[in-house]
């Protein structure tokens, strides 16, 4: 014990000693940009990928039609495109059906090969045809053809694809022209961030899809590594794609110095993932990143180190974490139900289905108390579905507080009383290594059992494999999980948490036909201000109804060097604020 | 009882192995008066489960009202510590037993009928030990969920090998002694003669390897909990609680020595429990073992 | 010998089927929607569940799939290892060569260490230096790897800057990775060297110094204890009282007699220590960020990588395998009284 603690204090002492060498202002490697994070990426095919860590590559290399301007989620600039659409320049039809995209001429790809219309209609054509499970293919189908995929439920490729795709994209000289089936109101915004403009002769001669009917088949759902996109990338983009080191996890970019626009001030970019979070703080304390991927509760052991910067309350586009709950829980060997029967030891499948259950749970959960230990007072209370930084949210909108009264009113009055007699016991679950939602679970728990001795509720950490099986299932009476927005609009939020078809719905077994109506009817509308009148209607609905409980509109903190120049914020960018859009960015 | 007798005689010449006993002895008690030493919320279900003040992140220095501190999430560091004693125990003798009784077992009678069952044993040995157990670990929790039980499973499904490797070994060599042929001589069965002359003969090294890997079991826990593995969050297990130390470890700007509590007392703890049964072992060895008189 | 050695070798087959057997058993477990949770990471992509199970041919019982995995092993094809995001002989070829080069680093010093505290704590017994060596011992041993990892990286890292985390620095990177560079062993020291390039090497060497340092504090223990023992055992014997009785030297005795025997022990075991210390590099590895082969089959493991388990499973096998061949081998040099195979 004596040599352990010996060994301790030999280690801390010289760890107090002042670090050599490493003045405040000047850059380390003023040439070269490494940010740290966490996650894999899964591949660079843009038509492929569906993870931020490989989107922000992506965003990096290639570039989409349009982009968000500075920290805007509503104002596009061009980027591949030349002029943005809208009713005022005539590029968008009377019947908001037709979209005429102008492209940017003079555009080279990293081959030195000049970008075309072609290339565009080619690009956007594999983006919807490849469609493999579980990827973004659906993003673009949805909107140009109407239906969320190529397949039918059994994996076989429906009969209209082909001339439904070729109806909604074509060129006409140097403009891409799409005609939607029905007015989109989130067309543009999808296609700022899911458009990237492959070289089609590059791919060709690399062995991807040649543009032809007889052959798109071929490259449906197909394997990861069998793209010629995969690992390598041919972009017009800011930077170029070096190496991507799948050993050390680490991407290497350079670059490009044929850019259109001025070049990038940064040389080099490395993005390395390195799990442990001492390592990364490590590295970042001594100039070795500049930027590291970190969350809110460790915000406390990054103050105060010198040369490190911390740019707080930056807006995100996540509805994080949420509680949802199962309408009609499948019973079917299941043990998070108990007995499965309202006799103390167990619920019914339907429990949730009655709305004082729901209500009583939402006034037990103390809001204000989990932004404040949890969030270190970071954020504030959702007030629906939809979040903050996006048009349509409703910042008036009613929220539940915690209200022991009012809960135990409610749970009185549920099943007739029964339930406050008899009590209940169930098994709530999260995805285990998640924090935010295991504090959630916890806070649930201690507030109703303090409530009634005969109320019981378990919280059982599971892992994510058998927690997608559960979910699948709909076995999990209660579970917590959150959305991360893939475009910023609105209707991304209300359909995945409120439509009857979206994933959340769907699985909690909760359908209402006003809300499936209204949701619908605001994605047919450009009109902002219509649509922010009925999103607000949906989130009234939504307090009433209660299908989920939405606990917190996130604010996130970035941690750069002091020496970082030209970083803005943009929630839409993926894994914002710490990765980011490096064109911008600069050392001194 | 005398040869217990003779034990303690041996024990106090030998005042390191003294300590020993005295480490594991002191945790027993605490494990046996955990419910006085740290009584459990009224209303709790579950008193391993350890109670929290709060959800903030920072761990909190000891204090008064935590004498050991809180570690990050506010779990208490006492009452962890304290009931963690008894999950040590309760793990360690589990798989330690389990593996030392199905090592024993095997290993006896592979070296004591020798032939094709020393064959099919020793080759089914060689392929557990062929197993990674960290990978067997990782596919138990995905199955069953995250748990130290479960995990031990794991654990115990590949640590019985070398027990049988060991015992295999010595129980050949005794296998030829006089003294057995003289019982089988006297037509003793096999049975019997497994039991009453061969395993007493030569269990000695298994017990001694036995006590160390008792107190490194809980090693083994702290790093499943490392990796995500081990008992869920808020459960009073050693080797979780120093893994919740990993990202305080550090200290923050400018005072390394921030949140020391939250290595030292878990880490400090650990050794003394290693260092009991390391001892312990010693002790075993150089008392019971003939071959080290 | 050499047929002792073949049929040994001969063994191997039989050892890998039997692994992957078991680790199928294991996962006959799992349901088609555990299995998928390696393709779908987001709740985004949940709708698609079944479409990525029908991808991927996941309702397919376990036996059927064992089926189609050890055809596709037969033709010399292990599978795509969706968390190295390669195919697995490319994962084992990329991983493999960083571990065992850290581990080659790491063994020779615990050799030493050990062996030689181990002889002084048995000469010494019950003195000072005895009780000292081993306290220090124990507290490697019962301090959890990432404990004493992270507080070096923070005092020669964060502090001194002499050993950073990771493999290697970016000039180094793009200097290996440049078409120059040629590549004769796959393991980065020699090919530095082979290549002429001092700095790299030197780069390259500082990178394992920390990880190195913890896998050798942390496992140094059992070789010392097991010296130790050992030494013991021989101090005890008859032809060491008979040698002292002669008036030999005391030095002669314990380190040409004594030593000489004790080491026996010591030769066989250090082989599984060898594998012990490749298999127990996983947390070394996270701490570090150093790229080998342990963060990868877990990793694989915990995401339910079944090609990628079953590769770093077959590897792990198969060095203990080779291992165990080494040390019987080693056994027979070492120890005359012994004839292998007979």
């Amino acid at each position: 014990m004596r040599t352990q603690g010996l060994l301790l204090v030999v280690a801390l002492t010289l760890s107090t000693v002042p670090a050599p060498a490493l003045a405040a202002s000047k850059a380390r490697n003023p040439d070269s940009y490494t940010y740290l994070t966490i996650s894999d990426s899964d591949s660079l095919d843009p038509a492929y990928s569906y993870d931020t860590s490989s989107q922000l590559i992506i965003l990096n290399i290639y570039e989409p039609l349009f982009q968000f301007v500075k920290s805007s989620t509503e104002k596009l600039v061009p980027l591949a495109a030349a002029q943005v659409p809208s009713r005022e320049n005539g590029l968008i039809s009377a019947d908001e059906r037709t979209y005429t995209i102008p492209m940017r001429t003079g555009v080279k790809f990293h081959d030195g090969t000049a970008m075309t219309a072609e290339d565009a209609k080619w690009s956007l054509l594999r983006f919807m045809l490849l469609d493999r499970a579980a990827g973004p293919s659906s993003l673009l189908l949805e909107p140009l053809l109407g239906y969320a995929s190529t397949r039918d439920d059994d994996g076989k490729i429906l009969p209209n694809v082909w001339a439904d795709a070729n109806r909604a994209v074509g060129t006409q000289g140097d403009n891409l022209i799409l005609r939607l089936p029905r007015p989109y109101a989130p067309i543009l915004s999808i296609l700022a961030s899911w458009s990237p403009i492959l070289p089609k002769d590059w791919a060709i001669k690399n062995g991807d899809w040649d543009g032809n009917e007889a052959s798109w088949r071929k490259y449906n759902n197909p394997s990861k590594e069998t793209s010629p996109f995969f690992e390598r990338a041919n972009g017009t983009g800011p930077f170029k794609l070096d190496r991507w080191d799948r050993q050390t996890k680490e991407f290497i970019l350079t670059r490009n110095d044929d850019y259109w626009r001025a070049p990038a001030k940064i040389k080099n970019v490395v993005i390395k993932g390195v799990s442990e979070f001492g390592t990364r703080k490590l590295m970042l304390q001594a100039g070795d990143a500049d930027a590291i991927y970190a969350d809110r509760p460790l915000l406390t052991q990054l103050q105060g180190i010198p040369g490190v910067e911390i740019i707080d309350d930056l807006s995100t586009l996540e509805m994080n974490p949420v509680v949802f709950f199962t309408y009609m829980i499948n019973a079917v060997a299941n043990s998070f139900l108990g007995s499965g029967k309202l006799d103390g030891n167990g619920i019914p499948p339907e429990f949730f289905s009655d709305k004082d259950v729901r209500k009583a749970f939402a006034y037990s959960f103390d809001y204000k108390g989990f932004i404040n230990d949890v969030m270190r007072g970071k954020g504030t209370q959702a007030t629906g579905a939809i979040p903050k930084s996006l048009p349509g949210h409703n910042p008036k909108g009613k929220k539940y507080q915690l209200d022991k009264k009012k809960a135990e009113e409610h749970f009185r009055k549920a099943y007739d009383g029964k339930l406050w007699e008899q009590g209940f016991k169930f098994t709530i679950a999260f995805n285990s290594g998640n924090l935010p939602r295991q504090t959630v679970c916890q806070i649930l728990k201690r507030n109703i059992e303090a409530m009634n001795p005969k109320f019981k509720i378990d919280v059982r950490a599971i892992e994510w494999p058998t927690f997608l099986d559960n979910y699948k299932s709909s076995k999990m009476p209660i579970f917590v999980m959150g959305w991360n927005a893939d475009y910023p609009d609105p209707h991304n939020f209300a359909f995945a948490l409120l439509h009857s078809k979206g994933d959340y719905p769907a699985t909690q077994k909760f359908k209402n036909p006003e809300f499936d109506r209204l949701v619908e009817e605001s994605n047919a509308l450009t009109d902002m201000t219509k649509r922010k009148a009925i999103y607000a209607k949906l989130q009234d609905l939504a307090f009433e109804e209660v299908p989920q409980l939405y606990i917190l509109d996130a604010i996130r903190y970035r941690t750069q060097r002091d020496w970082v120049k030209g970083w803005y914020h943009n929630p839409i960018f993926p894994d914002s604020p710490y990765g980011s859009y490096f064109y911008t960015l600069s050392k001194d | 009882m005398t040869k217990l007798l003779s034990i303690w005689r041996a024990l106090k010449r030998r005042p390191m192995s003294l300590l020993g006993a005295a480490l594991i002895g002191f945790f027993l008690s605490v494990a046996a008066l955990a419910p006085v030493l740290a009584p459990p919320e009224p209303g709790s279900r579950d008193a391993y489960i350890i109670p929290q003040t709060g959800y903030s992140p920072d761990p909190v220095r000891p204090s008064r009202e935590h004498w050991f501190g809180t570690t990050e999430q506010q779990y208490d560091l006492y009452y962890g510590m304290v009931w963690g004693t008894r999950t040590a125990f309760k793990v360690a003798f589990k798989v330690v037993g389990f593996s030392v009784s199905i090592g024993v077992l095997l290993g006896g009678a592979a070296g004591f009928y020798g032939g094709w069952i020393d064959e099919c044993i020793m080759r089914l040995t060689d392929i557990v030990l062929a197993f990674p157990d960290l990978v067997l670990a990782v596919v138990i929790v995905a199955i069953m969920g995250p748990s130290l039980e479960h995990v031990m499973y794991a654990v115990m499904a590949v640590s019985w090998p070398p027990y049988a490797r060991l015992m295999r070994g010595d129980v050949m060599s005794v296998k030829e002694r006089d003294f057995i042929a003289a019982a089988r001589a006297l037509g003793a069965c096999d049975a019997r003669i497994l039991l009453r002359h061969i395993i007493p003969n030569s269990i000695y090294p298994v017990l001694v390897v036995a006590s160390l890997s008792t107190g490194s079991v809980v090693i083994t826990a702290a790093a499943l909990s490392f990796l995500g593995l081990g008992a869920p969050v808020g459960y009073a297990d050693w080797g979780q609680l120093i893994s919740l130390s990993r990202n305080w470890l550090l200290g923050s700007a400018g005072n390394p020595f921030e949140y020391w509590h939250t290595v030292l007392i878990p880490g400090i703890t650990i050794f003394m429990f290693v260092l009991g049964w390391n001892l312990l072992g010693d002790a075993v060895r150089d008392i019971l073992d003939p071959r080290q008189k | 010998m050499l047929k002792f050695c073949l049929k040994r070798l001969a063994f191997l087959p039989l050892v890998m089927f039997g692994v992957t057997f078991l680790l199928f058993c294991c996962l006959q477990f799992l349901t088609p929607e555990m299995r998928a949770s390696l393709y779908i990471k987001d709740p985004r992509q949940l709708s698609q569940l079944d479409a990525v199970i029908e991808k991927y041919g996941l309702r397919k019982p376990m036996p059927v799939q064992y089926y189609i995995w050890l055809k596709q092993v037969v033709h010399g094809d292990l599978g795509y290892s969706e968390t190295a995001k390669m195919p697995v002989a490319a994962a084992i070829a990329a991983f493999f060569p960083a571990t065992f080069e850290l581990t080659v680093l790491t063994f020779l010093p615990i050799i030493i260490v050990g062996v030689f505290f181990g002889v002084i704590s048995a000469v010494y017994r019950d003195s000072l230096i005895d009780h000292i060596t081993r306290f220090v011992a124990i507290t490697g041993y019962s301090l959890p790897s990432f404990v004493l990892g992270l507080v070096l990286l923070m005092v020669f890292y964060g502090r001194l800057h002499w050993f950073p985390p990771g493999r290697y620095t970016l000039e180094t990177d793009m200097l290996v990775h440049a078409d120059t560079f040629r590549h004769y062993t796959g393991l980065l020291t020699f090919d530095c060297l082979l290549n002429g390039e001092g700095g790299a090497y030197v780069d390259v060497v500082k990178h394992m110094v920390l990880p190195a340092a913890t896998l050798l504090y942390i496992s140094v223990a059992l070789l010392l204890r097991i010296t130790r023992s050992s030494m013991l055992e021989e101090l005890s014997k008859d032809y060491v009282r008979t040698a002292r009785a002669k008036g030999l030297p005391e030095s002669v005795i314990i380190y040409k007699h004594a030593l000489a025997n004790a080491l026996i022990p010591v030769v066989t075991l250090s082989s599984l220590l060898f594998i012990g210390l490749l298999g127990g590099v996983v947390i070394t590895e996270t701490v570090f960020d150093f790229p080998g082969i342990g963060r990868w089959g877990v990793q694989a493991a915990q995401q339910l990588d079944v090609p990628g388990v079953l590769g770093s499973t077959m590897l792990a096998a198969s060095l203990f395998v080779t291992a165990n061949l080494i040390s019987d081998i080693l056994y027979a040099v070492v120890d005359p009284r012994i004839r292998v195979g007979n």
